[in-house]
């Protein structure tokens, strides 16, 4: 444990996050984005971030995946201060520590299932024969395991959302962060990765942080939060 | 991230917008080709206008002479020398040669005075002669000092009235010589009113000693020709006196064939240099245009865990996928322009050439692939994720 990790106190969280601020700077004025942001997340916990478009919900995602740098407060994940990461170790954070879902299922085009789960274990540095056998394993969890060699441009939009949730724990994270996951599916796909995903924390060593705001999604959730003004409620 | 996944990565990239890389790639295949051939074939080219074209292949024929008019003690080329002056470099050929002036022939009762020149079977080939009618006698009347000869086309119609007079008996100084052929390709009038006998057969049946003391040398291009003159006289020094010796140079001919092929080579070499330009420029543009059509396969790949460094590589070995690639199908179409152009000017370069100007084209290729591509790839690996996640 380093240095940074033996500050934070541990009680089993996975994610502590405390006195978060994110503010803008449009030229004009300082738009505060988020404002003083606690909470901790646990292992086996899916948490659901709910609020109106514009209250910051993709913000606070993109922080905890370290796409974006808070104005102040601090984050540990599994003990580690990981506002305090230079680039590459940003880098190592991305492709070991957490899993990313996006809103626009964002497949790499014009690739094979099975190239888009390969480039997270070749930034991972896993050996070429190894990547077949975690591909499948990934692919087998949201039940697609026939489709390994199909290209994503021919898949259905549930189906390509599940790669892209497959493609998120390839690399077995502690923590995935789903940006609105459901946005683009229908109600039964929707629950379909909603299932996976309990499916996933299951194992009792994974987090998912699920933005949404779809209130049955959000239900399905093990917590449900909520964000105004830049504000986080516990519901 | 692994080299052999960069490489697997990377070819696999190019070969999916192999569409969008076309016209690149065949700009800078063809600059490679025209570059090969430049290398590999310019001296051929330049060997085969000596052969073949008179007025060009004039200028790199040097005549060596003894004045012997002048000079109290004759001179002739001894063997030695001969053998001195072939193994010179830039020498493709030479040809010995004796002349007597004023020889006389009657026929039909006329008088005609002209120059019998004996020479050995390389002369015609030296001097680019070809036969007009019949043959032009070779090695093998030079062997067997035959008593045949060739005559100057003029001297026929003057003496005969008509070229076609193969076969003819010709009487010279009341010995009967039979005509082999009559001589073509002659723009030196004195020439086309001689008689030409092989140089063995003249030293058997003229009176007198006859002395071979001019020497026709035809050097490989007119590049050599310089160099060749100047060593002449220090090599025929060697083995026996220069006292009186001539290099005889048509230098002006030569200054403007050398200055016109220079200004050929060089527009060439212009063009070539602008091709290889416009496939850096081309390179650099589809770069900067997969780098922005790609923007969220960036995001995306550093969302993933991707290091700078590693969208750096990628699409900078994309770039050098191109460049060598489009340098690898120029070295192929080269081969093929210069096995078609070997064939039809009958002559082949030297191997280790072509593999020369495959590496200078290969080296050229990745200059061009690095130069062009490290801006775009630079561009690409310093994104920010989010925004580049974002991108319309």
């Amino acid at each position: 444990m380093n240095k940074s990790a033996s500050s934070s106190p541990g009680n089993g969280a996975l994610i502590r996050v405390t006195d978060l601020c994110k503010t803008y700077d449009n030229g004009v004025d300082l738009i505060q984005v988020l404002r003083n942001i606690n909470f901790k997340v646990y292992p086996g916990e899916i948490m659901a971030i709910m609020g109106p478009s514009g209250s910051g919900k993709s913000t606070l995602l993109f922080i905890l995946g370290i796409f974006l740098h808070p104005s102040s407060g601090s984050y540990f994940l599994g003990g580690q201060d990981v506002l305090s990461l230079d680039r590459n170790a940003q880098a190592e954070f991305r492709r070991n520590r957490v899993g990313f879902v996006f809103q626009s299922c964002d497949l790499l085009e014009n690739s094979t299932v099975y190239e888009n789960l390969e480039f997270p274990l070749i930034y991972a540095g896993v050996d070429r024969q190894d990547r077949p056998e975690r591909i499948a394993v990934a692919l087998e969890r949201v039940n697609l395991g026939h489709r390994i060699h199909h290209s994503s441009n021919r898949l259905s939009g549930g189906e390509r959302q599940r790669v892209a949730v497959a493609r998120a724990l390839v690399n077995q994270p502690q923590v995935i962060l789903a940006d609105e996951p459901t946005g683009q599916l229908d109600r039964s796909h929707g629950h379909s990765i909603l299932d996976h995903f309990s499916e996933i924390v299951s194992d009792g060593k994974t987090a998912i942080i699920v933005v949404t705001h779809d209130p049955e999604i959000a239900a399905g959730c093990t917590r449900i939060s909520s964000i105004r003004d830049g504000v986080l409620y516990e519901q | 991230m692994q080299l052999n996944d960069l490489m697997r990565v990377s070819v696999r990239q190019v070969i999916r917008h192999r569409r969008r890389y076309m016209g690149v790639v065949l700009a800078i295949a063809l600059g490679v080709a025209g570059f090969l051939n430049i290398v590999t074939m310019s001296r051929e080219v330049k060997n085969n206008f000596n052969e073949n074209l008179d007025l060009i292949g004039g200028v790199t024929v040097l005549r060596i002479y003894f004045d012997n008019q002048r000079s109290y003690r004759p001179q002739w080329f001894r063997e030695q020398t001969l053998t001195a002056l072939k193994r010179l470099d830039g020498v493709k050929e030479l040809s010995l040669t004796a002349a007597r002036h004023g020889q006389k022939s009657n026929f039909k009762g006329q008088h005609f005075a002209f120059m019998v020149l004996a020479v050995d079977e390389g002369f015609w080939q030296v001097r680019n002669f070809w036969p007009l009618t019949g043959k032009l006698f070779g090695l093998d009347a030079v062997n067997a000092h035959t008593r045949e000869c060739v005559i100057g086309a003029e001297l026929a119609k003057r003496m005969f009235g008509d070229t076609q007079v193969s076969g003819t008996d010709l009487e010279i100084n009341l010995e009967i010589y039979r005509i082999s052929g009559g001589l073509g390709g002659v723009t030196d009038s004195g020439l086309a009113n001689s008689v030409f006998l092989p140089l063995t057969t003249a030293a058997d049946r003229f009176p007198g000693r006859l002395l071979a003391d001019r020497l026709y040398l035809r050097c490989a291009t007119w590049d050599d020709v310089g160099a060749v003159a100047a060593a002449i006289p220090g090599i025929v020094k060697s083995f026996q006196s220069p006292e009186e010796l001539h290099v005889e140079v048509a230098w002006e001919a030569l200054k403007r064939v050398q200055l016109l092929a220079w200004w050929i080579e060089f527009l060439i070499y212009l063009a070539t240099s602008a091709t290889f330009l416009l496939g850096g420029v081309g390179i650099w543009n589809v770069m900067m245009a997969a780098v922005t059509s790609r923007t969220r396969e960036i995001g995306l790949k550093k969302a993933m865990g991707a290091e700078d460094r590693d969208i750096l590589a990628q699409f900078l070995s994309e770039a050098l996928c191109l460049s060598v690639g489009a340098a690898l199908l120029g070295a192929g179409i080269g081969r093929i322009l210069m096995e078609i152009l070997g064939y039809v000017i009958e002559s082949r370069p030297p191997e280790n050439l072509f593999f020369f100007g495959v590496t200078l084209a290969f080296v050229f290729a990745v200059v061009i692939g690095v130069g062009a591509g490290l801006y775009p790839s630079i561009r690409a690996s310093r994104m920010e994720v989010v925004s580049a996640i974002r991108y319309e």
